[in-house]
Parts: C-alpha cells; structure tokens; sequence
C-alpha cells in the first residue's frame, strides 16, 4: 500500500499558557510560562501549591447554561480546541461526514467533577448525577463528533501521559490509508484531585516550577488543557487550497514491559521507539533537527530520556537540541502529547526552537543541549516530540514542514 | 472507514468470565440455556432487584504470585490472567518469540475507576495522609495492558483504547493494523472490564441500569492475532481469519441509511453474528443483516463496555471451518463497527502459500 503523505491543515489549543493558537504561540516564541498558583480545588494539604490552570475560566463564555452542566472540563475543552482547529483549517462542507474522524487521547477527563459525587457518596449525601457524565475519557471525542457532525472514524487512546501523541499518530495512519479524508487528532485532560494527589502522593511535583533537565529539579508541574490537529492527504489539502502547517511524517509505539512508574534505566525501549518513528517517516536520523522531549522534570525521567537520545544520535547528540515545553505549559497528562505536538509544529513554522525554561544550573548527568539559555533559529524542517507514561507506554511523533 | 485484514489470522482466545476462567466455561454456559448472572446484594446502593455477571470464581492468586497480585488493580488481574490463557491457547512459547515483535492493544471500559475510587477515599476520609501511592499507578486505564505486557513480556506495540460500548473493537482494528503495517507479528488484543458496588450505584444514579437493562458485567476476553506468515512459519493453530474491520462514528439524522450501508460494505453472507453493546436495541441495524445464528455473549454474562472481546472470542469458538460470522457492536450514540471473521482450521495458511511473503515496511 502507497501511503499518503498526511498534512495538517488546523490547529487548535486551549491551556493554562494560551487560550488559543496565537496566545499559545506568543508564549511559546517568547518563553512565557503559565505556571502559577492554583484555585480550582484545596491545594493546602500538598507539597506543591502551583501548577498550570487555565485560569480566568468561564464555561458561559463558551456554552450555554444547560450545556454547560452537562460536560464536563475536559469536554468543555476539547470541544473549544477542536472548533478553533476545525475552523482554521476551513474543512467544513468539504468532506462527508463519514469520511471524517477523530482520534483523541484522555486521560483524568471528568474526574474533576465525578469527585464531587464521589466525596458526596462517601459522607451519605447527595450529589447531582449529572457529576458522573464525563467521567471516561471517551466521552469528549463523543461530544465533539456529535458537535461537529464527524461520523467518520471515533476513538479515544488512554494510555496516560502518551495518549495523545499516539492518538495523533493513529489519525494520521488513517488518513495515509485513505481510510479517512480528514482527522481532528488530539487530546484533552484537565486537573483534577485524583492526579494532583496522586502525583503528590508519589512526591514527583516541584514545589516550585519545574525545571525540566536542571539541576536541582525535584518533579514535575502538573497542567491541562486540550489541543487539536486537523490531519488530511496532502493531495486533498492542495487540492482544496488549504494552508498547511506541517505534517505528521511518522510515529512509532511501544510498552517497556519494565514497571508500571519506574523508566527502565538503559533507555533502550525509548531508543528503539524514536529509532522506529524516524524509520516510519522514511528519513534518516540526520533530518531530525531536534527533539521536543517529554522532558517531566523529575529525577529519574530527564536523565532516561538522555541516555535514550545518545543511543538514537550517537556521535551527532551535541547538535541535537533535546527541549522541554513542559515549564510552559505544565504536564497536561492526557492533553500533554498533543500540545507538544502542537507546540513542535509552531516552532518549526517559525523556525526557531523554544527556550527550555526554569534553568537552575547544570545538571552532570543531563550533559545534552537542552536551549536553557534562550530560544534560538533554526533551519531543521523537521523535529521529533516524545511522550512516556505510566505502564511504559512510550510514543514518538516526527514532524516536519 | 473499512480495512481488509485478510492476511491476519487468529491463533488463540480464551475469556475470564462469570461463567468462570477459559473460553470452555462460556461455551457450555451458551449451550445450557442458563445464565451466570446473580442477584445484586441488597446492601449495594440502587441494586435492590438486579443481577450482575460478576466473575466470583476467578482467583488473581491462580494466575500469578500474591505478592505481585497485591500491586495490581483487579481490572489487571482479569487481563493478565486472560491473555495468558489466550497466549497458551494460541501454542506460543513466549520464550521462542522477539518480545519486541509481540505486542498488545485493549480495550478497558472502566478500568482504573474502582482504583481511583478508593485512592480519593483516602483522602476524604483522612486528608493527604490517606492516599496510598500504591493505587495510584492503577487508576490509569492503560494499567491492565501495561501489567499483562510486564507479566508477559510483550515489548511490541501497546496501546489502551476507552471508546464506550466499543473499547475493545477500537483496540482491536488498531492492534490488526499494527500486524498489516508491519509494526508486530502477534498481536494480544481484547476487552477488560471490572465491576463494582460503586459502579452499580453510579450506575443506578445516572439512570443507566434501567437504560441498558441492568446486568452489567466484568472480566476480560482475548484474541490472539498473528500475520498468516507468522502463524505458518510456527505451525500455529489457527482458529480462523480476519476479514473486514468497518466502523462509523455516528448515524448522522437524514443519514442514518448510508452510514448502516457504509458499515455493512462487504458483508454478503453472515452465518453467526455476535451482537456486542447496545446492538440488540438499534433496530437499524438488526434490521440490515439476515444470519442463521445469533449470539449474545451480555446475556448470559453481562454487559460491559469492553465485553467485545469475549463477544469475538465466542464468536469465532462457534465458527465452523469455512462459514462467515460477523461481530456487530454499537454504543447508544456510536460508534459501531462490523467485523468480518471466517472460522476454523480450513482456512490456516500452509506454510507454502505463504512462503515469502513478508508484512515488514
């Protein structure tokens, strides 16, 4: 089977660093973070107090009462993110419904609201069903496949921290296959006190902001927000005369089959899977200009993910710039592979490669290029964007221009 | 959206069901007349009149040692434990096997929700202090997938898909995608679902036990898939073959016809269907296909949003060599999918047919 190049010809995003692809961009372009103290839920009894809230958020600014009540954060979101994707890239009417599709990645999703049922239930009163409706992932593609009249391909990967780098990686498989003509790929997630004390309790969240490949960095930042990609053939994208940003040109997936928390120490999977996604873009390892890590901020992870890249770009590794977004936006979990795949795109529409935040010294066992000193130019049309989870769920997009 | 599969075959399948562990227990459960459901204790709220197909038999500590079973959510324990009994029903000796060519894709309706459930209650019963890191990693839904890959050794392709009464269905088109493109040989693909008085009382609150009948369900059920190449070259048992996957997100209003067409593209004999999810009560589909057999796994064992995998392994026990079945599942609002399996020994690749043959990229 010949596959066809698959481009994106929309972009969408709501987080805590942007409410939308240009405020998203000015952050990014000129190293904003959007890390800062948190109010969504009681953050006293924690270590941590911050993290990456979309803040100043009013549902009624975006849906009417009724609807509102019955979506949950994370549906509110992804549903805002994607209409800003699909109107940018100018696709409605163009296609059947059933040719297009989404593929999305969730995690917490509605947690966030089921809590307060939850809690409600474990004092004996009572709380309003309603709470419970969002409370699997899948429940924000349904929504925005219903919203946005895609009847095409529907399918939501759960794979924690690497959802939506696989669920990008997945559309664009279907729109290569000529199986759809147009994908929303993406994700949604959004903070909730399952992961927030969850993460807490294993005492991987910075105190402070995190600082992803520094020295004394303690943990990560946790964030949320949704982002969206529309993916079609390049054959149809032309044809059409819409804009195209960049393409996914590759992605590859693997488990470790190590632990369910602990990276294995080698790097070797991470290795196999970058080594993998680059083959699957038909390029060699020398195209790659640099790579947005997933670059958390904990201990363990930062030092991994450099052992991994040595492997993949042996002797070529100090002209590799390996990045981190992640002090921008926090980590958005469910949501985090599509910002960073997002994030990567803009960057290298711009040509430059963002600033990796937060810098408190240099680390000896992180000795790579991680840009701590500022953003830079940069003439590389392609770049690799990578996502870890829980379970040794390891995805890696390449993306290029 | 349709993809032909013919080069994929199944090896192996087996289910940890209410009827008990292995596919053996469904079958002669299918054939009584009976069902595994019992009655809901009156003390779980709203379950005052309602049976469940809980999977009560099914012992953790028969399938791995206690200690590691401690670690795990009971979601996985279904999982491990049922694509275990799918790898040795499909004669693999994961020692003889490129773990990094073997791989695993799942569909989990409501995993990791009873771990989450009782990581908050710490919480709100005593603050920061009551969460227990231990459960923490087993409220993520990819938990069941990533501990059988751990367990198993399976370092290829692994991927957790939650898409309503379709989970497993979405995993299992990805997992057959994943041979076709070369990505793996062998394939662990399927559903996993737990079950819990918190859920029934969820359940009940939003309304979904009148819905949908009652009679949830819980447990796992698993397909091993494999490249005919593959299976050829290790004389595999094969059980029988893939055909077309087809899936629709939604039935669009004015429509509705076009997408059912779409969906049955390709299917022009249907000797067993497997109805799976909320199928029985969308007349448009039950209307379009003609079959001489029906069976309805949530019947006798529950319904659960990941119970496709059970629903396709039973599927291709029944075939006989050579007839047609056709697995139909639907969610409320979508998606659906249709999947084409042709059954039995008659349809293994020699190892000559296939010779040479090669779904490397």
């Amino acid at each position: 089977m010949v596959k066809k190049r698959v481009v994106i010809t929309g972009l969408g995003v709501f987080c805590g660093a942007g409410k939308n692809v240009a405020q998203f961009s000015d952050a990014l372009l000129n190293g904003k973070s959007g890390i800062g103290p948190l109010d969504l839920f009681d953050v006293s009894a924690f270590p941590s107090h911050i993290g990456c809230q979309v803040k100043g958020y009013d549902p009624l600014d975006h849906f009417d009462r009724i609807t509102a009540r019955k979506l949950s954060r994370a549906d509110q979101f992804g549903l805002i993110a994607a209409a800003e994707a699909l109107a940018d890239s100018g696709l409605s009417e163009t296609y059947s419904p059933f040719d297009m599709g989404i593929s999305m990645g969730g995690g917490a999703a509605g947690m966030f609201q089921a809590e307060r049922w939850l809690k409600a239930q474990l004092v004996g009163e009572n709380a309003p069903p309603v709470l419970l409706r969002g409370v699997l992932p899948d429940k924000t593609a349904t929504e925005i496949a219903r919203a946005c009249n895609l009847a095409g391909y529907q399918g939501t990967v759960t794979t924690a921290c690497s959802s939506s780098a696989t669920a990008i990686g997945w559309g664009a498989e279907l729109v290569a296959t000529g199986q759809q003509r147009a994908v929303l790929a993406g994700g949604s997630d959004t903070l909730s006190l399952l992961t927030f004390g969850g993460f807490n309790s294993l005492k991987v969240v910075d105190p402070e902001p995190c600082s992803p490949f520094s020295l004394g960095r303690q943990g990560i930042s946790l964030g949320e927000g949704a982002a969206f990609l529309v993916l079609e053939s390049e054959e149809d994208a032309v044809a059409r005369g819409a804009r195209v940003y960049g393409a996914v040109l590759g992605y590859a997936l693997a488990g470790e089959a190590y632990h369910m928390t602990a990276p294995e120490p080698t790097g070797s999977t991470a290795a196999r899977v970058m080594r993998n996604a680059i083959a699957a873009a038909g390029i060699d390892s020398g195209r790659v200009g640099w790579v947005n890590a997933h670059g958390t901020g904990t201990p363990l992870n930062d030092v991994v993910e450099s052992h991994a890249m040595q492997l993949v770009f042996g002797e070529r590794i100090p002209s590799v710039p390996l990045i981190s977004t992640k002090a921008m936006t926090g980590h958005c979990l469910g949501a985090a592979g599509a910002i960073e795949a997002l994030a990567t795109v803009i960057a290298l529409n711009h040509r430059i490669i963002p600033q990796t935040l937060n810098f408190r010294g240099r680390d000896p066992e992180c000795d790579l290029d991680y840009c701590h000193e500022g953003k830079r130019s940069c003439e590389a049309d392609i770049a690799m964007s990578n996502s870890f989870a829980f379970g040794g769920n390891i995805t890696s997009l390449v993306l290029g221009i | 959206m349709i993809y032909s599969f013919n080069d994929i075959v199944v090896s192996g399948f087996s289910a940890v069901t209410a009827a008990g562990n292995g596919m053996k227990a469904v079958l002669e459960l299918l054939g009584s007349g009976r069902d595994a459901l019992s009655p809901v204790p009156d003390d779980v709220p709203g379950g005052a009149g309602q049976r469940w197909g809980k999977a009560s038999g099914f012992k953790a500590s028969d399938f791995m040692p206690p200690l590691k079973a401690r670690k795990m959510d009971r979601c996985s324990h279904f999982t491990v434990g049922a694509s275990g009994l799918a790898l040795k029903d499909a004669g693999i000796d994961l020692k003889s096997i490129d773990p990094e060519r073997i791989g695993i894709a799942l569909g989990c309706g409501f995993g990791g929700v009873a771990n989450s459930a009782e990581f908050l209650g710490g919480y709100f019963k005593s603050g920061a202090e009551g969460l227990a890191p231990v459960l923490f990693p087993n409220t993520v839904s990819n938990a069941p997938a990533s501990n059988a890959s751990i367990e198993h050794g399976l370092k290829g392709p692994n991927v957790t898909l939650v898409q309503r009464f379709c989970s497993a269905e979405s995993a299992f088109v990805m997992a057959c995608r994943f041979i076709a493109e070369g990505r793996a040989d062998v394939m662990v693909t399927g559903g996993a679902d737990d079950l819990t008085p918190l859920m029934i009382a969820g359940f009940a609150a939003t309304g979904q036990l009148r819905r949908y009948a009652a009679c949830f369900g819980e447990g796992s059920g698993i397909l091993v898939l494999e490249s005919a190449a593959h299976a050829a070259r290790r004389n595999a048992p094969v059980k029988g073959r893939v055909g077309t996957v087809a899936t629709i997100g939604l039935l669009p209003a004015g429509r509705e016809q076009e997408g059912v067409e779409r969906l049955f593209s390709g299917v022009e004999r249907c000797d067993l269907l497997s109805l799976s999810g909320t199928v029985g009560g969308t007349p448009l589909l039950m209307q379009r296909v003609e079959a001489r057999g029906i069976i309805d796994t949530a019947a006798i064992l529950g319904r659960s949003l990941a119970m496709g995998g059970t629903a396709m392994a039973t599927l291709l026990a029944k075939l006989q060599p050579g007839q047609q079945g056709v697995h139909l599942a639907a969610s409320p609002e979508g998606p659906y999918y249709a999947i084409r399996f042709t059954g039995g020994a008659a349809t293994a690749c020699i190892p000559g047919e296939v010779k040479g043959a090669s779904h490397h990229v």
